[in-house]
C-alpha cells in the first residue's frame, strides 16, 4: 500500500493515557453514557424531540452512519488538512467533525432526496409530495424515511468496499479530493442501482392500488415468502456486518495476502457477500429453532419479513462488541498467529453479543423508552445500536479516543511514520 | 514475498471455507433441522361444544378523522408514545361526534349452548364515553347492564379505543366481572377504580366494583362450553401491551373467533389456536377488527396477509374497525367473503359490518 493511498485514521499514531483496561472501561462508559443522552434527547419516545417514530429518527441514524464513512473512509477527512487532524484539540476537531457530518446528512435527505428526487423523480422521497397526493403527514413521513433510510444502509454496505476491497483501485493514485469524489460517485452509483432492485420493488405493493407500472414486482416473493423489502434489509445489513468483520476483525485476512488489484477486490467483495449470506443463514436458523418455523402472513414473532430482518438486527448488534473489541481494548488479542487472534476475537464477539441480546430485551424499556418483546411492527433495535456505534466511531474517528488516548507527540511520531515509509 | 503470502492467503482461504462450508452444510442439512427445529404441536384443550352466535356491532367507528388521528400522534413523537400521554384532538372536529373525535369500539357477543341456553359478553367498551354512550342506548345494552343480563365486560387490550369509555359501562353496572389481559399498565387500573388523565382527555367517574381478571397469557382459558380466551404476549403501539381474543367451537360447523383489534394477527392467532385447541384446524369464521391497515397505511406485509388468509377455509368474515377499508377491498378482490353491513350510524362504508349491524354464525 502506498502511503498517499492509506487513511489518516490508519496511520495515526494513539497513545494510551491510562493503562489497559481502565482506559478502555472509562472510555466506552464516556461514550455509552454520551449515546444514552443523545438518544433521550432526539429519539426516546419519553424524551425530548422523539423522533423514533420510529422511522422518521431511524433515518437519521443511519445517515449519520454512512456520512462518516464517506467522510473517512472515501475522502479521508478532506477538505481538512493533517495540520488540523494532527494539531487540534479533539473536543475541537470532534466539533467541527461531527458538524460537518450533521451537514452532509442534512444535505443528503433535505436537499438530495426531499427536494432534489422527491420532487423530480420519485414522489416516495419527500412527505410532503405524498402528502399532496393525499396521504396523513404521519404515514407520508414514515414511507419516505424508510426509502431514505434504505439507501443509507445499502452505502454502508456497498461503499466500503472500494477502500477496503479494492484500495480505491484503479483510482488509487489520484489525491484527494479527486479520488474522494471519483469513488464517491462510483459506490454512490452502485448503491442507487442496488436500491432501484432491493427496495424500489417494496413501494410497488406500498401504495394502493399496487403501483405496477412504475416498479417491478417484488422479484423475492417467492423464495422469501414476502412481499416486504424487509428480506433484503436483513441480508444487506449482514452484508454491512461482514465488512465490518473483515475490516476490524479480521484486519484484513486473508484478503491482505492478495498483492494484485482487482483480483483482491474481487475476492474481498465475494468474501463479504458469502459472510453475509451465512450470517443471515445462521441466525434464520437459530429463529426457527427458537420459534418454530415462520409462518405466511403471520405477524410478529411468526413473520417472515420479520425474521428477515432480525437477522439482519442480530448481526448488527455484533457491531457493538466488535466495535468495543477494537476501539476500546486494541484489539486484542494480537500475538498469535493471524487465524488463531481471529478465531479469540470471534468467540468473544458471538459471546458478548449473546449477554447483549439478553440485556438489551431485558432493559431497554426502561433505559431506552422502548416496548418489551422480541417482535414489535413499529420498533427496530438497529437504530438505537446504530447510534451507539455511531457515537463510538465519533468518538474513534473524529475525536482520537479522548480522554483515554491522546494523539502522539510529534517527536514521538517521526520513528512511526518512517516505519510506514519502510513498509510501502 | 509473494509466493509466500499466496500459500498464507490459500490456508487462510482453506481454512475459512472449511468453517464456512461446515457452517452452511449444517444450518441447511434437513438432519439438523428435524433434529432441533421444534414440531408443530396439534391442539389438544377441549373446549367443548356451543350452538350459535349473535354478534351486535355496537360501535366501530373508534375516531372520526383518520387525519387528525395520526396528526396527534405525530405531534406527540409518534407510535410508540405512551397513550396517556398524548393529548387527542377533542374539539372542533366537524365529523367527530359533538366536536370530539374520539369514537371507540364495543361489541356484543351473545353465544347460544347446546341446551338453549344463552349468555351475553360484552366485548370491549369505547372511547368516547359519551358516544358509547349513545350507541349503548342505540342498541339496548344500558338496559342489559342495568338488569343484569350481560355476564361480563371482556375487555381485548388497553387501547383507547376498546377501554377508555369504560364510564359508559359502569355507569348502568359499576359491580360488572371485568376479563383484562395480562400486559394492562398501572394507569389502566387505576382509570377502573376512578382515576382522572386530565394530558389525554379522559375520566372515569364510576369506580369498578365488581371482580376483576388477569387473564394470564400462553394459556387457554375455558369461560363457558364451548367459549374459550387466549391472551397473547404482544407490545402494541403507543406502549399497550397484550392483548386476548375469543374462541368460539359451534356445533358442526367449527371454529368461530371474535376479536378486538387483533394486533397479535389474526393468522398468528389462528395459527396458535391451531396448536392448543382441539379441533384447532378447523376455521369457520372470524369477526372482529383485524388490525391490518387501522389508519389507512400500508405495508407489503399486509399483502402477505391478505394473500394467505386463503389457505385457512373461512367460510366467513365479518371484519371490521382496525381491519381497514384498503384492507377490506383486497380481501373483496380476491374473493374472500366478507360480510357486507349498512353504513349506518356513522359508519361510512358498507364495505364491512358497521355501527349496529348484526351478524349470525
Ligand atoms: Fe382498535
Ligand atoms: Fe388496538
Amino acid at each position: 500500500m502506498n502511503q498517499n493511498n492509506s487513511l489518516w485514521v490508519e496511520t495515526r499514531d494513539l497513545q494510551p493515557r491510562l493503562k489497559q483496561p481502565l482506559q478502555g472501561i472509562i472510555n466506552l462508559l464516556l461514550v455509552t453514557a454520551f449515546f444514552l443522552l443523545v438518544w433521550w434527547i432526539f429519539m426516546d419516545p419519553r424524551g425530548i424531540i422523539r423522533w423514533y417514530t420510529p422511522q422518521y429518527g431511524y433515518m437519521y441514524i443511519r445517515w449519520i452512519l454512512i456520512a462518516a464513512i464517506w467522510q473517512v473512509y472515501i475522502f479521508n477527512y478532506w477538505p481538512f488538512k493533517d495540520s488540523f487532524l494532527n494539531n487540534k484539540h479533539p473536543l475541537i476537531k470532534g466539533l467541527i467533525l461531527i458538524g460537518s457530518n450533521i451537514v452532509i446528512v442534512a444535505f443528503m435527505v433535505w436537499v438530495f432526496c426531499y427536494a432534489f428526487l422527491g420532487n423530480l423523480s420519485i414522489p416516495y422521497l419527500n412527505p410532503k409530495v405524498l402528502t399532496g397526493l393525499g396521504m396523513t403527514e404521519f404515514f407520508a413521513r414514515e414511507y419516505s424515511s424508510l426509502a431514505i433510510l434504505m439507501m443509507a444502509a445499502i452505502a454502508s454496505w456497498l461503499s466500503p468496499v472500494w477502500p477496503v476491497c479494492f484500495d480505491n483501485h484503479p483510482w488509487q493514485n489520484l489525491t484527494q479530493p479527486a479520488r474522494g469524489f471519483t469513488v464517491w460517485v462510483w459506490t454512490f452509483f452502485l448503491t442507487l442501482i442496488a436500491f432501484l432492485i432491493l427496495m424500489h420493488p417494496h413501494y410497488h405493493v406500498l401504495f394502493y392500488p399496487w403501483q405496477e407500472y412504475a416498479a417491478a414486482y417484488p422479484w423475492w416473493y417467492g423464495f422469501a415468502r414476502t412481499l416486504s423489502g424487509n428480506f433484503n434489509v436483513g441480508w444487506v445489513m449482514c452484508g454491512t456486518v461482514s465488512i465490518w468483520f473483515l475490516e476490524l476483525v479480521f484486519d484484513r485476512y486473508p484478503i491482505r495476502l492478495i498483492k494484485k488489484q482487482p483480483l483482491r477486490g474481487i475476492i474481498g467483495f465475494l468474501f463479504v457477500f458469502t459472510m453475509a449470506w451465512l450470517i443471515f443463514f445462521a441466525f434464520l436458523f437459530l429463529q426457527d429453532v427458537s420459534w418454530g418455523p415462520a409462518v405466511e402472513g403471520a405477524k410478529r414473532l411468526y413473520a417472515p419479513d420479520w425474521r428477515h430482518l432480525h437477522c439482519g438486527e442480530l448481526a448488527c448488534m455484533m457491531l457493538i462488541p466488535m466495535m468495543t473489541l477494537h476501539f476500546y481494548f486494541d484489539n486484542w488479542p494480537k500475538k498469535y498467529s493471524p487465524s488463531i487472534n481471529i478465531a479469540i476475537r470471534c468467540a468473544i464477539i458471538f459471546i458478548a453479543t449473546g449477554i447483549l441480546h439478553y440485556l438489551y430485551y431485558k432493559y431497554s424499556p426502561p433505559i431506552l423508552g422502548t416496548q418489551p418483546g422480541y417482535s414489535h411492527p413499529q420498533q427496530f433495535p438497529m437504530a438505537p445500536v446504530i447510534l451507539w456505534i455511531n457515537m463510538m466511531l465519533y468518538h474513534y474517528w473524529f475525536m482520537d479516543m479522548y480522554p483515554g488516548k491522546r494523539l502522539a507527540t510529534r517527536k514521538e511520531r517521526l520513528p512511526v511514520s518512517n516505519l510506514i515509509a519502510e513498509e510501502a | 514475498m509473494s509466493d509466500i503470502s499466496r500459500r498464507e492467503f490459500l490456508k487462510g482461504l482453506a481454512v475459512g471455507g472449511t468453517v464456512g462450508y461446515f457452517a452452511m452444510a449444517g444450518v441447511s442439512s434437513t438432519v439438523m433441522r428435524n433434529s432441533f427445529i421444534p414440531p408443530a404441536k396439534v391442539g389438544a384443550v377441549d373446549i367443548g361444544e356451543c350452538k350459535s352466535l349473535k354478534i351486535k356491532v355496537i360501535t366501530e367507528t373508534s375516531w372520526f378523522n383518520n387525519a387528525l388521528l395520526m396528526d396527534d400522534m405525530k405531534k406527540a413523537g409518534g407510535l410508540l408514545v405512551n397513550q396517556y400521554e398524548i393529548p387527542w384532538t377533542n374539539k372542533g372536529v366537524t365529523e367527530g361526534w359533538k366536536g370530539d373525535n374520539a369514537g371507540g369500539y364495543a361489541t356484543l357477543v351473545e353465544v347460544e349452548f347446546l341446551d338453549g341456553s344463552t349468555k351475553k359478553i360484552l366485548l370491549d367498551t369505547g372511547w368516547n364515553v359519551d358516544w358509547t354512550d349513545t350507541c349503548f342506548k342505540r342498541e339496548g345494552i344500558d338496559k342489559m347492564l342495568a338488569n343484569g343480563e350481560i355476564d361480563c365486560l371482556f375487555v381485548s387490550h388497553e387501547h383507547f379505543d376498546h377501554f377508555w369509555g369504560i364510564e359508559a359501562t359502569l355507569k348502568y353496572r359499576p359491580d360488572i366481572p371485568i376479563l383484562v389481559p395480562k400486559g394492562f399498565y398501572q394507569e389502566g387500573f387505576d382509570l377502573l377504580k376512578g382515576a382522572n388523565f386530565p394530558k389525554c382527555h379522559l375520566a372515569n367517574n364510576v369506580p369498578h366494583t365488581g371482580p376483576l381478571k388477569v387473564q394470564e397469557s400462553e394459556k387457554v382459558h375455558k369461560l363457558y362450553p364451548g367459549v374459550a380466551s387466549i391472551t397473547f404476549d404482544v407490545p402494541i403501539i403507543t406502549r399497550v401491551f397484550g392483548e386476548q381474543a375469543l374462541v368460539f367451537n359451534l356445533k358442526d360447523k367449527g371454529l368461530a373467533i371474535v376479536t378486538g383489534c387483533c394486533h397479535m394477527g389474526i393468522i398468528s392467532l389462528m395459527e396458535h389456536v391451531k396448536q392448543t385447541i382441539k379441533g384447532g384446524d378447523n376455521f369457520y369464521a372470524i369477526q372482529g377488527g383485524l388490525h391490518i391497515s387501522p389508519f389507512e397505511d400500508w405495508d407489503p406485509q399486509y399483502d402477505d396477509l391478505v394473500l394467505a388468509l386463503h389457505n385457512y377455509g373461512l367460510k366467513t368474515m365479518g371484519c371490521n374497525h382496525c381491519t381497514g377499508y384498503v384492507t377490506a377491498e383486497k380481501f373483496v378482490t380476491i374473493g374472500l367473503p366478507v360480510v357486507k353491513g349498512t353504513a349506518q350510524h356513522k359508519s361510512k362504508r358498507d364495505i364491512f359490518l358497521g355501527n349496529g349491524d348484526m351478524m349470525i354464525i
